[in-house]
């Protein structure tokens, strides 16, 4: 028989968490929808890619001539254009009715065969091709070549535009997730406490291990479990995204799933402290919306606060917010994808959250010391401290 | 030795605990007794380092109880718990692996002592599902688990049937047997002077009585004498000096007698009135000890 040590104890809480929470029927069903709604948002993604379908011209006659212009055409529209080369007028009406194409030019008349009519897309850039190559021929003919037509050069001004916003997009999926599984597993380990207290189970805990040793094995064995969820779902993500191409940007959406996943970590240990502390001022879970109603209206407003800097990463809000614990969690994996952050800033807004969770651990762990074994209608935090120090 | 030394608490302006010190000796049944709000709890609490004592100390073999030592201990709450949702086999097993078994031998452990308690096929069952005696069981069962050097129960028996009891009491009397010092609080003081080796009795904070049944019978013995005459012509022993009527009803007189005084000058007396059909000193009940005990505060205690 061995006397089990800090860690020890802290490893069996922690282990007891998992396994109870694991075979819990409410994680498992919250789990398996989490992985189903991913799943399905990027099946959403895929059929939504594939929807524009190419405009398909079959071309009976001058294919040589005609297949550049009529190219040229749908690019100046934005236009996805096919180009089939037919053999005559018969393949051509046969291609129609199966569906091959959507409209065939015979290059002699000219004239365009359609279905039943031809959609502006198609007229278009059949117009514009035919009117181009007639345009061209009617100049050579009258002996104008070599004509000098300036072209347009263009300038963009943000490049990367289509990129940041992609960034943007990447980073309010990531920081809602953030958001979603800080309040779920915050919401078990407030859970939890209120259910030793409800129980009267936690006088037998307290009885072999001190109550900071009880609240870490708790925040750390739901925390590690939550970890794991936010991983498989970053994973998943991740790599459905790449595997189906939906992204041009495949380092920047690595980049801002490892951080999202970091920022996690960090925004966890300071809310399910602080969930766990209020938690502990009640004895029944019906009490409990209460306390932690506050809470999570911060978090709440984090998340606004996020999506807000989404659109102006630079704006004062956005820069200020990303500092302050609590809400740097949501707000800072934003702006590290929307912007250029500084090392300095990260880490800066790092170092406060990691005094912030410093601070809410030692002085929440005192208040629910003393106000474990107070059961009974609501605690105040002054009653919970002067317990701790009777 | 598990002794409690001179323990003082105070919640707030109120005083709980004034001095409370008592000792029990391995392989002994302490009966911890005391009105409701005596203390009782408090004082086990302190012993299990749920609360902190303003003043005094709990020693196991000579050495204040620590974390590491309260380990040893089996507890079982006034106040019972268990994780509702939480499996009954496993439950018991973990909270053996807290007290510092390995996760097989916790294991071992645990399926032995509800076989024991004849909760073998409930083990695979939530707690929640299970009658209250048998989550009392349970709870025995997290508190013996892990073959405690101590036992420290709070209300054990409240809440039991007859048999619940009597399987209760065999459990403690098994421990008891194998050296383990027993302390436990009741308010069935017949089961307490059955099984106790000795008695505490705790009112206002203190510890008005301490030792054996018979010592405190002793104690009381002496004092109290019933003389049925029923012939008598009363007030037939207001004579006999020191001697107070307690109580008189056709004859049936109890009386008290002040050290010193004489009982054969009572007796004397008696016969004088005519016949005397019962003289014999009262062998006072655990309740009776009990009731004198926590009834007023005496003189003395009143003035300290």
């Amino acid at each position: 028989m061995s006397t089990p040590s800090s860690a020890g104890l802290v490893r069996l809480v922690a282990a007891r968490e998992i396994s109870e929470r694991i075979r819990d029927k409410n994680f498992i069903i919250s789990s398996v929808f989490i992985l189903v709604l991913l799943v399905g948002v990027l099946g959403l993604q895929v059929a939504l890619d594939s929807g524009d379908d190419p405009t398909r011209v079959g071309v009976v006659g001058d294919v040589a001539a005609l297949q550049p212009a009529l190219e040229a055409q749908g690019a100046a529209i934005d236009a996805d254009v096919e180009v089939v080369e037919l053999d005559d007028e018969a393949a051509a009406r046969a291609a129609i009715e199966d569906g091959d194409v959507d409209g065939v030019l015979l290059a002699d008349g000219p004239e365009l065969l359609v279905e039943q009519q031809a959609d502006g897309t198609l007229l278009t850039v059949v117009q514009g091709a035919v009117s181009q190559l007639s345009l061209d021929q009617q100049l050579s003919d009258a002996g104008i070549t070599g004509l000098a037509v300036p072209e347009v050069a263009v300038s963009p001004l943000d490049p990367d535009a289509d990129e940041d916003g992609q960034r943007v997009v990447i980073a309010i999926i990531g920081v809602s997730v953030l958001y979603s599984l800080i309040i779920l597993f915050g919401q078990f380990v407030a859970q939890g406490v209120v259910e030793e207290k409800a129980s009267r189970v936690v006088e037998l805990l307290l009885a072999t291990m001190k109550p900071w040793q009880l609240l870490a094995g708790k925040i750390l064995g739901l925390g590690l479990l939550g970890l794991a969820q936010i991983v498989v779902i970053a994973v998943v993500a991740v790599s459905g995204a790449l595997a189906f191409d939906l992204v041009d940007i495949p380092g920047e959406l690595i980049g801002t799933a490892v951080s999202v996943v970091a920022w996690f970590v960090l925004g966890y240990g300071f809310y399910a402290a602080i969930f766990a502390v209020a938690a502990s001022l009640v004895s029944r879970q019906e009490d409990l919306g209460t306390v932690i109603m506050p809470t999570t209206l911060v978090l709440v407003a984090a998340l606004i606060v996020g999506i807000q800097a989404a659109a102006s990463p630079d704006g004062a809000l956005a820069v200020v917010t990303s500092y302050v614990p609590g809400l740097s969690p949501v707000v800072m994996p934003v702006r590290q994808a929307a912007g250029e952050v500084a090392v300095w800033e990260i880490a800066l807004a790092v170092a406060l959250m990691v005094l912030a969770i410093g601070l809410v651990v030692r002085l929440g762990g005192r208040i629910y010391s003393g106000a474990l074994l107070r059961t009974g209608g609501k605690l105040k935090v002054r009653e919970a401290l002067a317990a701790e120090r009777a | 030795m598990l002794e409690f030394d001179a323990l003082h608490k105070s919640f707030g302006e109120v005083r709980v605990l004034e001095g409370v010190g008592f000792t029990v000796a391995p392989g002994s049944m302490f009966g911890f007794c005391g009105s409701n709000g005596a203390g009782k709890t408090t004082t086990m609490r302190i012993a299990m380092g749920l609360v902190r004592a303003d003043a005094g100390e709990v020693r196991w073999n000579g050495r204040p109880l620590d974390q590491v030592s309260r380990r040893r201990i089996g507890y079982m709450p006034e106040e019972r718990g268990l994780y509702p949702k939480m499996k009954v086999g496993e439950q018991v097993a973990y909270f053996a692996k807290l007290h510092g078994l390995g996760s097989a031998a916790a294991a071992k452990a645990s399926d032995e002592w509800l076989e024991r308690l004849g909760l073998g096929a409930r083990r695979g069952d939530a707690v929640e599902k299970l009658s209250l005696g048998n989550q009392q069981r349970v709870q025995l069962a997290a508190a013996l688990v892990s073959r405690p050097e101590v036992l420290i129960l709070d209300e054990p028996f409240s809440g039991l049937d007859p048999i619940g009891v009597d399987s209760l009491a065999e459990a403690l009397l098994g421990q008891a047997r194998d050296g383990v010092p027993v302390v436990f609080s009741s308010h069935q003081l017949d089961l307490v002077e059955r099984l106790c080796d000795a008695v505490g009795i705790l009112a206002r904070g203190r510890m008005v009585a301490t030792g054996t049944v018979d010592e405190l019978r002793r104690r009381e013995n002496g004092r109290l004498l019933r003389v049925v005459v029923p012939d008598a012509a009363q007030p037939w022993a207001t004579a006999v000096p020191g001697v107070r009527i307690v109580s008189e009803r056709a004859g049936d007189t109890v009386l008290e007698l002040a050290d010193g005084a004489d009982d054969q000058a009572v007796l004397a007396a008696a016969l004088r009135t005519g016949r005397v059909t019962h003289f014999a000193w009262q062998q006072p009940t655990l309740v009776e000890l009990f009731r004198e005990a926590v009834a007023v505060p005496t003189p003395q205690e009143a003035a300290a």
